[in-house]
């Protein structure tokens, strides 16, 4: 059986360019090698309503929502002090929602089936398939080929398909980094309200640096779902030399710290993963988003925007899977010539401009001394400016004193702020 | 405050699978590489600890892998075959 389209990979990429095809009248294929879709995917907690609106505006109707994020926390966090900032929404804004990826997942498959493609579960891809020209003309899973007009590879992060067919190289370490999650299901969903200041279904988005990765960069994270809270710390691979715990007790010793442990009381563990995650953003893109008969799109061409506060994965992965079926949609042919539009759409849509924007970002975030400096330097300076003894500091004087003590240099810290405040 | 600390047994006991006893996904195709390597950086940076070191070399079991990858790129030797469990089987995720 010969299909227009097949797509590798049911994530949000795969999906969206599934969704747009089939509801154009493609005969559409989706191969994913887990159980169900999203059985083998895991990420943060939180996406982004506002391009979805534009690029899968579906969402507002029925997708599930746990909570809308009305409260983004930023913490620096040490051995024994935290210093957080908060940023509080009163109005019953929906700017973004959190989720189980699983959940959302699993809704826009369903999307899909209606639109009248196919989901083919529990296939692994093992290679794309050439003709003598080097056109890509279907897939391969075990001695099974399967022919489609268009190929599009939205397999995520690990890209193995992308290195075999010799488009992009082994993933370096200083592309990605590794988060370690787990999923804590609390008895009655009030007691995490309460704990955490929060309306009914109101949402909690927060993201703290310093002590969850043992100063390096990256950082912790926790999510609040409906009745369970996602809690993770992400660490970038090419600092694991600096690394003094292993990951799988990084993120314990983070749930144990005297500042998060009463928050978690109580609840049970419901799952726990890993997965890798860009952090490179294009920096990690292949030469081409397009080539005969392929397209790329998703985390396997390097769309995802980190900033180390925000991560934007599932709507650049939306958005770049919709502009591909659109892509094809107008290409006369599967050729690379036609197939450029495909860029042309990525760089006239936010997925490239805001990329671009960012591209410094990466070299910037995985400066260590930033996420060192800055989180010793201001909570000790926020401590000696609250704690007063016999003598009252002004500002100035506790962040001399604060310098003093952490041996942080002010001067630094200040062109690091700077560097952020124009960079992230 | 105490609370009580989940060994990563108990974290990934909390997890569905359907491991396939009849072939391990990843393996350490060269050994000796591991014994020359220094830092063992898989011990590290595996999230489901599957690599244990035992004197100067490495116990993998894939039982429990989660499929990250990150063994893969971190390993500054080249020392691991990696593919993905056969169709369908491996970690399933229901509720991240
Ligand atoms: C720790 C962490 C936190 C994150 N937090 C957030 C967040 O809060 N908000 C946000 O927007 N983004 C976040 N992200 C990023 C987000 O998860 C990704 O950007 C997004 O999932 C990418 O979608 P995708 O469809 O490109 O790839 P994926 O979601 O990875 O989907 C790829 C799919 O392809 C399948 N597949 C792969 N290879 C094959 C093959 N050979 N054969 C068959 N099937 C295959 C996989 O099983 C998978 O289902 C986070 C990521 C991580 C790791
Ligand atoms: S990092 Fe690679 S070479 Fe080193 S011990 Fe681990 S598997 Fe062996
Ligand atoms: S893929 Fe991830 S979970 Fe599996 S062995 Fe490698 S590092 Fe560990």
């Amino acid at each position: 059986m010969k299909f227009d389209v097949a797509i590798v990979g049911a994530g949000p990429a795969g999906l969206a360019a599934a969704y747009r095809l089939a509801s154009s009248g493609f005969k559409v294929v989706v191969l994913e090698r887990g159980r169900e879709p999203g059985a083998k995917e895991l990420y943060g907690g939180r996406i982004y309503a506002y391009w979805l609106d534009k690029y899968l505006p579906e969402f507002r109707k029925d997708a599930p929502v746990d909570r809308w994020v009305r409260k983004e926390r930023v913490s620096f966090l040490t051995e024994d002090k935290a210093l957080t900032v908060e940023l509080a929404i009163t109005q019953k804004e929906k700017t973004s929602f959190v989720v189980p990826l699983v959940s959302f997942v699993s809704w826009l498959s369903k999307l899909v089936q209606g639109a009248g493609a196919k989901i083919v579960t529990e296939v692994t891809v093992d290679a794309l398939v050439k003709d003598e020209k080097g056109k890509i003309t279907g897939v391969r899973s075990g001695s099974d080929v399967l022919q489609a007009e268009y190929v599009i590879d939205a397999e995520g992060v690990n890209r193995l398909l992308l290195e075999r067919a010799g488009i992009v190289k082994k993933l370096e370490p200083e592309l990605v980094a590794v988060g370690v999650k787990e999923v804590l299901k609390f008895e009655n969903k009030k007691v995490l309200e309460e704990r955490l200041g929060l309306d009914e279904d109101e949402g909690l988005a927060w993201a703290l640096a310093g002590y969850p990765t043992e100063y390096l960069p990256g950082g912790g994270f926790i999510y609040t779902y409906k009745d369970s809270l996602a809690l993770g710390v992400v660490v970038y691979l090419k600092n694991w030399e600096k690394l003094k715990t292993p990951v799988y007790d990084l993120i314990e010793k983070f749930r144990l710290h005297p500042y998060i442990a009463p928050l978690v009381k109580g609840a049970t563990l419901q799952e726990y993963g890993g997965h890798m995650t860009p952090v490179a953003g294009i920096n990690m893109s292949p030469p081409r988003y397009y080539y005969d008969g392929l397209l790329i799109v998703g985390d396997a061409a390097g769309f995802l925007l980190h900033t180390g506060v925000l991560i934007r994965g599932v709507d650049f992965a939306i958005a770049s899977g919709v502009l591909a079926a659109e892509a094809i949609k107008e290409a006369r042919s599967p050729s690379a010539e036609d197939l450029a539009i495909y860029e042309k759409k990525l760089r006239e849509s936010f997925v490239l401009q805001q990329l671009e924007k960012f591209r410094s970002a990466d070299r910037l975030l995985g400066d260590e001394s930033l996420f060192r400096d800055l989180t010793l330097l201001s909570t000790e300076a926020a401590y000696r400016y609250f704690n007063i003894d016999h003598n009252q500091r002004t500002m100035f004087e506790a962040v001399r004193e604060a310098s003093k003590k952490t041996r942080v240099s002010v001067l630094k810290t200040m062109i690091n702020m700077i560097r952020m405040l124009r960079s992230l | 405050m105490s609370l009580k600390y989940f060994t990563i047994e108990e974290r990934l006991n909390a997890n569905a699978w359907d491991v396939d006893i009849h072939r391990p996904h990843i393996k350490i195709k060269d050994p000796d590489k591991c014994r020359t390597c220094e830092k063992k950086p898989c011990t590290y940076m595996c999230p489901a600890k599957c690599y244990v070191q035992q004197g100067d070399y490495i116990v993998l079991s894939t039982e429990a892998c989660v499929e990250c990858g990150t063994c893969r790129v971190v390993c500054p030797h080249g020392a691991i075959e990696w593919n993905y469990p056969r169709s369908g089987m491996g970690i399933w995720y229901r509720f991240t």
